[in-house]
């Protein structure tokens, strides 16, 4: 008999653990029509969810669904007025005042004011945690309210620029907990968050614009890449934002596979200080003699953007496609420039590459069988990306290396800024007089075409001393499931997920 | 009482040891909340204001006897990724690593023994030998590499289950447990091919012994004899493993969450680890320590219950 009174007190361990779990149940079914998506995301939303302190690429990109500035990117890469209604920069570039959008609610229903503006931009500025909270606002130097739907911002120096940064949320001045209860005005409003499983968005039906398609969206943490495709597949997820050329292979009929760009420039960067690369013509020879068609066909089936400057596609008006042919593969033209630079019989440097970006080590691989073909040996260095960080970037102690660099903002200065020989992000010491001259040239225009003509001309003469050996902008797969559409690519790391709707059967 | 008393102050001390020993590790290992937190945005007066706020500059003594204090009251401080109180993480994820091992554990108990006393009572027989070398298979294969092959079998090729299809036990119970049947089995795997295999030797030991024989004599029948005097002994020695398996149960759920997707404790402690964050790996490691220890104390008056003779004085 004594095993069964055993039995029985196992069976109400066993009852109360259930029981303890059950009553931790909470109602959070939505009814039956409400319109839905799961979206699976590779790590989670493991930061603050105050917009203005997240660092997490991952983090932004969510954030832009819930969180406005006063303008803000649209997929073409232009700046757009979001919760002002228009704006204007003074001559110089030093003042930029905004007129309020009215009406426009936050997520809690309070209507947004000029102190709420106010408040905000004085928060990005504030310098009380030892440095500004949004690096960029370290210009600002002051934000006036003039009246109640006018809104002026005044900078240190003149920066004709600076409307690029003008994306920074605007949140309530009222809302005491910014880290854990996001207030914006976006279009979606955040519902519930749980580690390392989920994060919940639901419609904002007081939208001041173009309201979202789709009620609810989860976004679910698939920590596993492994389990990508299964999850996809198997129903548990729709969408998947960069799923690698293999996974896309492995999906069913049911998924779209769209193609992207990653919005980075990927090039085999020289040491412009080290010798041999201190010659423009060994710089050159190397151009020849990578052939950026061919890597891309090898490492990704032909998909990519070919570049010939630091300038991607999605940037538009800043873009010369014409700059991919200066350069077109020529073995003995390379070989007559090694001559001419006294390498007759080629050399050796290393290959600096980190060690946890696949496709950059694919390419570093191709590249150094091309060289190959010319007497050049390139001996590829793996190296974990902290070490790249200290040693290559900031210490700018290496050969050449090959990595992507990307975008922070949507201006050109974003990309172009390193190249100037005083740039503290000049890791590669490129130092051209003409570059100096034209950067600062287009810093100071005031007129944008004469602007973007001189952003041009820096991007040529990038190409034409080699400052870099310019390879392609990588290929982004999203796998989204055929019931949904409307994703659009960004020229920024942003998931807009309310422009994606569920298509009628 | 006396008895008690002492369990409790063991219970309190191998607490405090295990704390004490996470603590000692975070100061030895390279990397910092502050940095970790920042990331690419870092500056050396952001990370110091930073560390200042968190109050990581100070000696690691007096961080550990705050951090002692606080817990004590029952504040087990916040994350510093997520900002929210880390009693919340946890009583958020407990239930779902808790029902993960509490359904192997049903799975052990339902299949391992009635397959070891058949296994027993026909011992030599051809049932035997098949579970016998099943047993050995099972036994080999390790949890994820089971958990793999069980999302193979029955969620991709026969559609039983959804492969990283976890149901939150808040939207839907039933689909919740029947997500976590599968994770389950696969740890639950190699621990029934250990118990059964415990649990025959065991029986087929007793049944020399001489008080069978004296059972037998006094004309009880094979079953009366199995069941109310050998099985009561020989269960002595797979309650122990049981206990074992149930603690290495909790704290090895880790890597089987991680293989099905499953959002439980063990996903939490890694990634606090990686994020440096101290609160959260501390109150988890905490909990895991305190359910070991009771676990290991519940089955010492579990052997009280089954014999009698046994004191746990």
């Amino acid at each position: 008999m004594k095993a069964k009174a055993a039995k029985r007190v196992l069976l109400a361990l066993v009852c109360t653990a259930l029981t303890i779990a059950l009553g931790a149940c909470a109602g959070d079914k939505a009814s039956e029509n409400t319109s839905r998506i799961t979206i699976g995301i590779p790590q989670d939303i493991e930061d603050s969810l105050d917009p203005h302190k997240a660092v997490a690429a991952g983090t932004k990109e969510i954030l832009f669904n819930l969180f406005e500035g006063l303008v803000k990117p649209d997929s073409d890469g232009n700046l757009v007025d979001a919760l002002a209604q228009s704006h204007t920069m003074s001559e110089d570039g030093k003042v930029y005042t905004f007129s309020l959008r009215s009406g426009v609610k936050f997520h809690d229903g309070s209507l947004v004011t000029a102190e709420d503006v106010k408040y905000s931009l004085d928060r990005c500025a504030d310098t009380s945690s030892g440095a500004s909270l949004v690096p960029a606002f370290s210009a600002v130097e002051s934000v006036d309210i003039l009246d109640e739907s006018t809104v002026q911002v005044t900078l240190k120096e003149p920066d004709k620029d600076f409307l690029a940064y003008m994306d920074a949320a605007i949140i309530p001045a009222a809302n005491k907990t910014p880290e854990t209860n996001p207030i914006g005005t976006g279009p979606y409003r955040f519902v519930s968050r749980s580690p390392q499983e989920n994060f919940i968005l639901e419609k904002f039906d007081d939208y001041w614009g173009t309201p979202a398609h789709i009620d609810r969206v989860e976004l679910k943490i698939i920590a596993n890449a492994d389990s990508i495709v299964t999850s996809l597949n198997g129903g548990s997820i729709d969408m998947f934002a960069r799923v690698s050329q293999a996974m896309t292979e492995q999906l069913s009929d049911d998924f779209e596979v769209l193609e992207g760009t990653m919005n980075l420039v990927q090039a085999m960067y020289l040491n412009n200080q080290v010798e041999p690369f201190d010659d423009v013509r060994v710089r050159q020879a190397l151009c020849y003699a990578v052939d950026p068609k061919e890597i891309m066909d090898i490492i990704s089936d032909g998909k990519g953007t070919q570049l010939g400057s630091s300038m991607f596609p999605a940037f538009g008006k800043y873009y010369l496609e014409e700059l991919n042919d200066l350069y077109p593969t020529d073995y003995d033209k390379a070989k007559e420039l090694l001559t001419q630079a006294g390498y007759p019989d080629g050399f050796s440097f290393t290959l600096t590459v980190p060690s946890n970006y696949q496709q950059h080590i694919d390419t570093a691989q191709v590249i150094a069988e091309q060289l190959k073909r010319i007497g050049v040996d390139a001996k590829i260095q793996l190296v974990e990306w902290e070490s790249w960080v200290s040693d290559v970037y900031a210490g700018r102690n290496f050969e050449a290396t090959v990595v992507g660099l990307d975008a922070s903002s949507l201006t050109a200065p974003a990309l172009l800024d390193r190249f100037h020989s005083a740039a503290g992000k000049n890791f590669i010491n490129f130092s051209s007089e003409a570059y100096d001259e034209a950067y600062a040239n287009a810093q100071a225009a005031a007129d944008d075409a004469e602007k973007t003509e001189y952003y041009k001309e820096c991007e040529r003469i990038l190409a034409q001393e080699a400052a870099n050996v310019y390879i392609q902008d990588l290929p982004c797969f999203v796998a989204l499931n055929k019931k949904y559409a409307g994703y659009e690519f960004y020229p920024l790391y942003v998931q807009d997920l309310a422009k994606l709707y569920l298509v009628e059967e | 009482m006396k008895y008690f008393a002492k369990k409790l102050a063991g219970f309190i001390a191998t607490l405090l040891a295990v704390s004490f020993l996470v603590f000692l590790a975070f100061a030895v290992i390279p990397g910092d909340p502050a940095t970790a937190m920042l990331g690419t945005q870092a500056t050396p007066e952001r990370v110091e204001a930073l560390r200042e706020e968190m109050g990581l500059s100070d000696p690691l003594a007096v961080r550990y006897v705050r951090w002692a204090a606080d817990f004590v009251r029952g504040d087990f401080g916040t994350s510093y990724s997520y900002h929210i109180p880390v009693t919340q993480m946890i009583g958020d994820k407990l239930p779902v690593t808790l029902t993960l091992t509490v359904l192997s554990f049903l799975l052990i108990v339902c299949i391992s023994l009635p397959l070891g006393i058949t296994c027993a009572r026909r011992c030599g027989g051809m049932l035997d030998h098949v579970i016998v070398v099943a047993n050995q298979i099972v036994m080999a294969v390790p949890g994820f590499f089971s958990g793999i092959l069980l999302t193979l079998v029955f969620g991709l090729i026969l559609h039983w289950f959804t492969p990283g299809g976890y149901v939150s036990y808040r939207t839907d119970w039933w689909r919740f447990l029947g997500y976590l049947f599968f994770p389950s089995l696969a740890i639950a795997l190699p621990k029934i091919a250990m118990t059964t295999k415990l649990l025959r030797t065991s029986v087929l030991a007793e049944t020399k012994l001489d008080y069978v024989r004296t059972a037998y004599s006094r004309g009880n029948g094979t079953k009366a004899v199995l069941y109310r005097h050998v099985l009561k002994n020989a269960l002595i020695p797979v309650m122990t493993f049981l206990g074992m398996a149930l603690t290495d149960m909790v704290a090895g759920s880790i890597i089987v969450e991680q293989v099905f997707n499953i959002p439980g404790l063990g996903r939490i402690l890694l990634t606090s680890i990686s994020n440096r964050d101290y609160p959260v790996v501390q109150a988890i490691i905490v909990c895991i320590a305190f359910l070991v220890i009771s676990i290991n104390f519940l089955v010492d008056l579990l052997y009280k219950l089954v014999d009698p003779r046994i004191t746990i004085e």
